[in-house]
């Protein structure tokens, strides 16, 4: 059986050769044939579900409550302790010093990540602002997002905490974080698509068996996933999504 | 019902008459003292269909007071303030029972006598087509919100006063 394992686009380009890395080490625990599809942007991943080509995903939460209440996607597990967090940053030498001292009116550099989009709003609303409060600079990579705030050409930039962890350690002396996100249970999880939920529990006994073991670890550090994948029951699943629906209008 | 004992500090001072929905009262001893919200966190609890708290996470019960076991099994209505109109949680209950998601800004009562404001949206979990509890997310207020909450809630109180 062929089966096409989506990653979203939003992982740090440094854990590219990890995914590879763990496509075919789960091809040889499951004896599955698995293809990798790595979009580079959330539109071509769009595409590429709406083609339905994704039998297996490593989702973002805001896709995966979607797959999972409309498309029927089963959840199969998601990484331990690796929360998706985010950071508002802005310049090192700008003299906002608090998230809560930004106006309506700024300029906010961004990835197109729903997630992080949404997230940084809810992190703005004790500061009063909202989406119409600003002025979006959507751009192609976090990095980049980091450009134009380092340049005073935005007020500040979203990006996902992990993309933000990443950055060299001069990028990150030249941005100033002004808060950073703990919602602790909103994470990335792998689904697969309801016509291979036969093959559900063979997958997520190989992925929950990677952490430790001596082929699956260094596949795990290689992904930045350290702690490995833990399985998710339905219910893990639905309270995300409640979660994640409570954040939205 | 019964609820954990609340735990007053020394500045509760303030002796507050207070009726729940279901007819009982107490009185509770608060002060004015606000505790700031965690930054950058949500505070979040389950309840089954009768208001029981199922769950609830860390910020939750860190700045609630309660100890996690003093919380599990409680009536959600042990986090009520007495500066919150009834008409406020009768909409919230009231929404949620129609299957409807509510949201509203709220101040709740801590262990001690003090408080701390929310901006709560609350959803009921269906699962299989039927709702079998309720979530809770409580995300940070702006101040200018909580002042205009805090002013409708005073006109609203004093109009259920009169009314009784």
């Amino acid at each position: 059986m062929n089966l096409n394992v989506l990653i979203a686009p939003d992982f740090a380009p440094e854990h590219f050769a990890g995914w590879h890395m763990l496509n075919t080490l789960m091809q040889r625990k499951t004896g599955l044939s698995l293809r990798l599809l790595t979009p580079a942007s959330a539109s071509e991943q769009a595409q590429l579900i709406a083609e339905d080509k994704a039998d297996i995903i490593y989702a973002n939460p805001f896709d995966a409550a979607s797959m999972i209440r409309d498309a029927g996607y089963v959840a199969l597990a998601r990484p331990i302790d690796k929360a998706n967090e985010m950071v508002i940053a802005t310049r090192a030498e700008s003299p906002v010093d608090s998230f809560r001292d930004l106006k309506p009116g700024i300029k906010v550099a961004l990835t197109d990540n729903k997630d992080v989009k949404l997230i940084g709003l809810r992190l703005l609303e004790p500061a009063d602002l909202t989406e119409a409060d600003i002025d979006w600079q959507v751009v192609e990579s976090y990095q980049a997002a980091a450009r134009l705030a380092i340049k005073g050409e935005v007020d500040a930039c979203f990006m996902l905490a992990e993309a933000f962890n990443s950055l060299s350690r001069l990028t990150k002396a030249q941005l100033k974080p002004l808060i950073e996100s703990k919602l602790a249970d909103i994470s990335h999880v792998i689904l697969v698509h309801p016509r291979i939920e036969g093959e559900a529990a063979k997958l997520r006994d190989s992925l929950v068996g990677l952490a430790g073991s001596a082929d699956g670890q260094p596949v795990l550090d290689e992904l930045g996933i350290h702690q490995g994948f833990e399985a998710m029951a339905v219910e893990d699943a639905e309270f995300m999504i409640d979660l994640m629906d409570t954040l939205l209008e | 019902m019964s609820f954990p004992p609340l735990s007053p500090a020394p500045d509760a001072t303030q002796e507050r008459p207070h009726r729940y929905h279901d007819g009982r009262t107490s009185t509770l001893k608060i002060s004015q003292r606000e505790r700031p919200y965690p930054e950058g966190r949500l505070i979040v609890s389950r309840t089954d269909l009768n208001g029981t708290i199922t769950h609830c996470n860390e910020a939750f019960v860190e700045i609630s007071g309660y100890t996690r076991e003093e919380l599990i099994g409680q009536p959600h209505c042990v986090l009520r303030h007495p500066d919150i109109p009834r008409a406020v949680y009768e909409d919230l209950w009231g929404t949620l029972q129609a299957g409807n998601k509510w949201h509203g800004y709220v101040k709740n009562l801590c262990k001690d006598g003090s408080h701390y404001w929310v901006f709560a949206t609350a959803v009921p979990n269906r699962r299989g087509g039927q709702v079998v509890g309720y979530s809770s997310v409580r995300r940070e207020p702006s101040r200018k919100k909580i002042a205009e909450a805090e002013a409708r809630y005073k006109d609203m109180l004093a109009a259920e006063e009169g009314s009784q």
